[in-house]
């Protein structure tokens, strides 16, 4: 049909005077006809069959969120816009939206979005430029928060229990950051009780799993101290402590806080806020618990220091006490025989865990029994005093405790003997 | 007294104790019963206290969702 009326037209070019032929009978030509949207799925398959998914780069415009949590955005340069789309699911693992203007670079396919007829770019990741990116940027947001809240004031950092007796764990029962805090409890202070609640610590979930526990184990009353953390990982490994739910469960914890996450370098939100930031979980252990070596030496040292401050409370009471020394005596026996033998199962106690070999320094413990010995009051009386007390076991320290004929009883230094008062004397510095 | 040197004084509360005890022995001038009656508790302090140093394994438990307390068996080295 076609061929036959080039035919035509050519042949009247030729035949300038020929009568024009009738018209022929009118010839449907019906040209193809494509519904929208069979081009616009044509078009689709075309684009999406012929264009590997790509990296784009370019300025951020117009970036918003809808309600499902589809971010909708455009990329521009200097001459052009591309429509890029984020589904939910990929938008939600964003630390952050970036903001407007931002360099980003975005990975993803292009497609058709049929319903409009627009292309666009299916966004599955985006960065920021520069070293973290959207991280870094997530991090100073929440910070900046944070800080505008007051809670990472200095002032609102909890102190430390010195010895605390029970160390709370908020951390994953399958990580090397409990075996590090487990270990170093147990080589510095391991009197100490722990107690662990486990969580996730990094993907989907894990920052809520860490501010319930931090919660619970608050709530518990069982910690005086919590440790929370990780071992080293990604920035995305780490995120969990970046995230708000852990700061401000933090922030609300009753108890000192020590967040240990990462590495030395790896600084998190959940650091700012705890009460102290250990570079490492071994670090935490370390901080929360006293050397039970540095213990011990406070132990050693505190029975040479009551005994030097008796003996000093001693001279100054020296004068008074010598005027009346015949006259007021005093009754330690029923106070201190119980004493002595507190003391001397003490001392038995202490040599046998000293045996057990548990700890080779404290065997230098054993020490002290002697010491001890030699500062107890008992060796004031071998010095020469007594101790007087009324049968019903009252010390007798006043010339009115004795009438003529009152019997009582003497402590001496090795025994006690039974005595009877002739009376008040006269002179009462008859002593010295 | 007995609840002051009483075995299960947590270790904090104990030391923190003694260094009253030595505090007010050393500043004050303590009366002598008062003074020995310091010193007797002192010394069941420093007794307690080393005896509580002395026990060697670390106690760990987890506490479960339940808030029920399970004791814990880990590698600690």
């Amino acid at each position: 049909m076609e061929s036959e009326a080039t035919l035509d037209l050519f042949g009247s070019e030729g035949e300038g005077d020929t009568p024009a032929p009738p018209p022929p009978p009118p010839v449907e030509v019906r040209p193809k006809v494509w519904s929208v949207s069979q081009v616009n799925r044509a078009v689709r398959g075309l684009l999406e069959s012929s264009v590997d998914p790509l990296w784009v780069g370019g300025e951020v415009a117009g970036w918003t969120r809808s309600r499902a949590g589809h971010c909708y955005f455009g990329l521009k340069d200097e001459r052009a816009q591309l429509r890029c789309v984020m589904f939910g699911r990929e938008a939600a693992q964003l630390p952050t939206d970036p903001e407007e203007g931002m360099q980003v670079r975005v990975f993803g396919e292009l497609t058709l979005y049929e319903a409009k007829g627009d292309y666009q770019l299916v966004a599955r990741r985006v960065e920021a430029e520069g070293a973290e990116g959207l991280w870094r940027l997530a991090f100073e947001k929440l910070r900046a928060k944070l800080e505008g809240e007051g809670l990472l004031a200095p002032e609102r950092k909890r102190r430390l229990p010195r010895v605390p007796a029970c160390v709370g764990v908020v951390t994953s029962r399958d990580g090397a950051a409990l075996h590090d805090i487990l270990s170093v409890l147990a080589r510095r202070a391991p009197w100490t009780r722990v107690v662990l609640r486990s969580t996730k610590v990094q993907g989907e979930g894990a920052a809520l799993e860490i501010a319930a526990a931090l919660e619970a184990l608050g709530a518990s009353g069982l910690a005086d101290v919590i440790i929370v953390g990780r071992g080293g990982g990604s920035v995305e490994d780490l995120w969990a402590f970046n995230e708000e739910p852990v700061a401000r469960a933090i922030a609300a914890c009753p108890v000192f806080v020590v967040s240990a996450v990462g590495h030395e370098i790896d600084v998190t939100i959940s650091d700012l806020v705890a009460d102290l930031r250990a570079p490492t979980p071994s670090a935490a252990a370390e901080a929360v618990v006293p050397d039970a070596s540095v213990v011990l030496e406070m132990l050693r040292r505190a029975p040479g220091r009551l005994g030097r401050a008796l003996g000093a409370g001693s001279e100054r009471r020296r004068a008074a006490l010598e005027q009346r020394v015949r006259r007021l005596e005093r009754t330690i026996e029923r106070r201190f025989v119980p004493a002595r033998q507190s003391l001397d199962t003490a001392a038995a106690r202490l040599e046998r865990a000293a045996h057990a070999g548990v700890d080779r320094r404290r065997s230098s413990l054993v020490a002290l029994g002697g010491r001890l010995d030699a500062l107890s009051p008992l060796s004031t009386l071998g010095r020469g005093y007594a101790v007087p007390r009324a049968p019903s076991g009252r010390v007798l320290r006043a010339v009115g405790d004795f009438p003529s004929g009152f019997r009582f009883h003497l402590r001496v230094a090795d025994g006690s003997v039974a005595a009877e008062s002739a009376g008040p004397i006269e002179r009462e510095d008859a002593f010295g | 007294m007995a609840d002051k040197t009483s075995g299960d004084l947590p270790l904090e509360a104990r030391l923190r104790r003694l260094e009253e005890i030595l505090a007010s022995m050393e500043s004050d001038e303590v009366p002598l019963e008062e003074a020995l009656r310091l010193f007797e508790e002192g010394v069941v302090h420093v007794r307690e206290a080393e005896r509580v140093l002395a026990s060697a394994e670390l106690r760990v438990e987890e506490l479960l969702a339940s808030g029920r307390l399970r004791p814990l068996d880990v590698q600690k080295d």
